[in-house]
């Protein structure tokens, strides 16, 4: 199934949406620059989406690993949307899969942080300094779990029963 | 296992129908069934049934495609008769030509001045092709500015479903929100409008039409809390005219003194704020990403508008005006004249943007102007295009939301288990909220009194849950996942007679059909799969009379054109997406290295059949 039992918990994510900030609220908040200084020394000069290979890719997350953080994220990957771009069992939907352990713009800790933080250029939204640091890491450590132990490099079509075509 | 489905359709029609498999051999005994009430018998002759005729046909020079759906009307009907069932059977693939483009392909090529005009996904590349000349050698080609941003915008693949010519002009919409003129002769951009806002989840991705001097565009985003339009561009200057919203204050919406809706819950003050609770109606979705259709005699230009947004329906509980709707405005102030709701309180995301067809009819023992519309919620409406009075609704699909639609009212009823709320689960509601059938528009034909309708039969469950708008980011707060309807097969192509209400044949494919329909004086009717077939079928019998392969899925629309040489051609995108294509197909894109999707549950079989592609396919005898 595309659709994982992910939202079947979502109702009980209501709680974690209410302790978060709001999103809506925290959007106004004007300490997006002044936080993503800690990241990029200077941000003014890196378009949105460039990779800055040096800086962020020595960041650890500190919750790797963290089964509660992992369940913290999968909450959170619903009450931020994340879901209806990225698919509910993040296998693709608007956005790219997240499932297939292939990443854009890299899959280092550090690198997803980037991502999540300054929002990159095909439309994924910059959420550093709306929602809250910790946050974005519960949501990698739930990021990173979805294509452990995949392999998706070949699709292989034979012995399997084919469906009717057009033909 | 699907429990308590009303077969209406089929019941309705009392014709079984099992041509899907069969359909392809040529013996004649496995031809789609039909039914032998009120349709004329003749089969290629060129004569047109009493009483039915095409509202505004074309006035341009016969054998071009001048604008989306060939004409204002969007019968998507062609004068040419050289391609006939008798020797259909000898089309060959004529020319091809690649976009250079790999996503979904909805929409079609225009044909003006034995010149081709083709728009592509996402970057809206946009090609004239030189048709007069051997090799079909491009004259232009114009790669506006769109931004990037807007690919993570637009909700269901980065599609663009086609431009419109006027006075030397190509008219279209790109995907980040702007509207651009372009100069025919030589790919000169005229002007370039900024109509949507990139920030607040809009994008663009229908096709305009011209009307005196106006360019009429609306835009997508009914999935991202937007606040639906329609707008009219001055063609010259690229200055917006008029806009009216789908909802607000009656102010915004453009209802004056000249409204009035055939049903009274659409008539009163403010509906399109009363209908919400609280400020909802600001994220309310109603967006218009269809096709725009326009009637010269009574100058009103309709259209249907989205869903309403987010689709957990708990949070806005209401009719929602105007979402859901067929909308009828004057061309010249963009005044609501008229407008009825096809589905008051969306709880299963059921847009109405799909086409209305403005056709005369016979019916009840008049002609009646009326307006043909398959909606996303299964029924088909026979309406008065001058009032909005439903004259007949009648299921084209299989279905079990809705018993029927009430005639006092023109409202369905709901079957109340299959309502949507928050913390509920519903399952097996058919059809899907892909619809009956979706963005891929119908074609009908004055020869036969038919509607040659692509359809979809797919089932879903619904589960609703809590949801915040953020800006810029999904408004939908449901999770649906799709299986294969009743009979497994993904879909049919059906042959509908307005005037009753009955399915007249069928032919089953075992994918959804999410390509559009050409019908030909010719006597015969062309459509796309998904698995890429593109195939002639004969417009009275549904028999078919030619297939091939094209290179990928066929989520665009068959035009027909004259060549300078004199021939008839056919002409239809290949290239998988749309919804269909990216979200619901999974794998099917091999371009992305970063993107690997696995194959969906509901079309497993989907990738086996087709890749990713942009090719346009042209045949001719």
């Amino acid at each position: 199934m595309r659709v994982s039992e992910i939202a079947f918990g979502a109702i009980c994510v209501m709680a974690v949406v209410a302790a978060a900030p709001r999103a809506r609220q925290a959007a106004s908040a004007p300490n997006a620059m002044t936080d993503s200084i800690r990241f990029v020394a200077h941000p003014e000069h890196i378009p949105s989406g460039f990779p800055s290979h040096d800086r962020p890719l020595a960041l650890r997350n500190p919750l790797e690993g963290n089964a509660n953080a992992r369940k913290v994220g999968a909450q959170l990957y619903v009450s931020y949307n994340c879901i209806d771009c990225h698919g509910a069992d993040g296998s693709g939907a608007m956005g790219p899969s997240l499932a297939d352990g292939r990443w854009h713009f890299g899959g280092t800790s550090g690198e997803l942080f980037e991502s999540i933080y300054q929002g990159r250029p095909d439309g994924m939204p910059a959420w550093g300094g709306r929602i809250a640091n910790d946050q974005i890491w519960s949501l990698i450590t739930y990021i990173q779990s979805l294509s452990q132990g995949k392999n998706v490099a070949t699709e292989n079509f034979t012995g399997r029963t084919v469906e009717r075509t057009g033909h | 296992m699907i429990g308590h489905l009303t077969s209406i359709a089929h019941a309705a029609t009392g014709v079984v129908f099992i041509a899907g498999l069969s359909a392809c051999t040529s013996s004649s005994d496995t031809s789609p069934s039909r039914d032998s009430g009120g349709v004329a018998k003749a089969t290629g002759a060129p004569v047109q049934v009493a009483g039915t005729r095409i509202a505004a046909p074309r006035t341009t020079a016969a054998g071009e495609w001048q604008m989306p759906a060939g004409d204002y009307a969007n019968s998507r009907f062609s004068d040419l008769a050289q391609i006939t069932p008798a020797n259909a059977a000898n089309l060959k693939a004529s020319w091809t030509f690649s976009t250079g483009v790999l996503r979904g392909h909805e929409g079609q090529p225009l044909v003006v001045n034995n010149t081709m005009y083709l728009v592509t996904p996402y970057p809206n590349v946009s090609y004239a092709i030189d048709l007069a000349t051997a090799g079909q050698p491009l004259k232009w080609k114009f790669r506006p500015e769109n931004a990037q941003a807007a690919t993570g915008q637009a909700c269901c693949d980065v599609v663009n479903r086609g431009a419109a010519y006027a006075d030397g002009k190509i008219f279209y919409n790109l995907l980040d929100g702007h509207t651009v003129a372009v100069d025919a002769e030589n790919g000169t951009q005229l002007w370039r409008t900024r109509m949507a806002d990139l920030n607040l989840g809009e994008t663009m991705t229908m096709a305009p039409i011209v009307v005196k001097g106006k360019v009429l565009v609306g835009s997508s985003g009914g999935e991202m809390g937007v606040r639906g339009w329609l707008a009219a561009i001055d063609a010259k200057t690229g200055k917006e005219v008029w806009r009216g919203y789908n909802t607000g204050s009656d102010r915004d919406v453009k209802v004056g003194s000249r409204f009035k809706a055939f049903y009274p819950q659409d008539n009163g003050k403010d509906l399109g704020l009363t209908s919400w609770p609280g400020e909802t109606w600001k994220q309310g979705g109603g967006a218009v990403w269809g096709w725009l259709s326009y009637d010269p005699e009574l100058n009103l230009v309709y259209y249907g508008t989205s869903n309403p947004g987010p689709w957990n329906p708990s949070v806005r509980k209401g009719d929602n005006k105007w979402s859901c709707a067929i909308m009828a405005r004057d061309a010249d102030t963009g005044e609501l004249v008229w407008a009825f709701q096809v589905t008051p309180y969306d709880m299963w995301d059921y847009d109405t943007v799909n086409e209305n067809i403005l056709v005369d009819l016979p019916l009840g023992g008049t002609t009646r102007k009326a307006l043909v519309h398959f909606d996303r919620n299964g029924f088909a409406y026979t309406i008065d295009r001058a009032t909005g009075e439903v004259l007949v609704a009648k299921p084209f699909v299989q279905m079990n939301w809705s018993t029927g639609v009430d005639m006092k009212t023109g409202r369905p009823q709901v079957v109340p288990e299959k309502m949507t709320a928050e913390g509920k689960l519903v399952k097996d509601i058919c059809p899907s909220l892909e619809g009956g059938k979706n963005q891929q528009p119908a074609a009908f034909s004055p020869q036969t009194g038919l509607f040659y309708v692509p359809t979809i039969n797919l089932c879903m469950d619904f589960e609703v849950r809590p949801v915040t708008y953020i800006p810029g980011t999904p408004y939908i707060g449901a999770n649906a996942p799709e299986k294969k309807g009743p009979g497994g097969h993904g879909g049919e192509f059906i042959a509908w007679d307005a005037t009753t209400g009955r399915k007249v044949w069928g032919i089953e494919e075992p994918f959804p059909v999410w390509g559009g329909a050409l019908a030909t004086a010719g006597g015969v009717v062309f459509y796309g799969t998904l698995d890429g077939w593109f195939k002639a079928v004969d417009a009275s019998s549904g028999k078919a009379l030619w297939k091939f392969k094209v290179g990928s899925g066929v989520v665009g629309n068959p035009i027909a054109y004259l060549g300078p040489d004199g021939k008839q051609y056919i002409a239809v995108y290949s290239g998988i997406g749309g919804d269909m294509g990216l979200l619901i197909a999974g794998d099917v894109a091999a371009n992305l290295p970063y993107d690997i999707r696995e194959r969906g549950s509901t079309l497993p079989d989907l990738a086996r059949w087709t890749s990713w592609g942009g090719m346009l396919f042209v045949f001719s005898l």
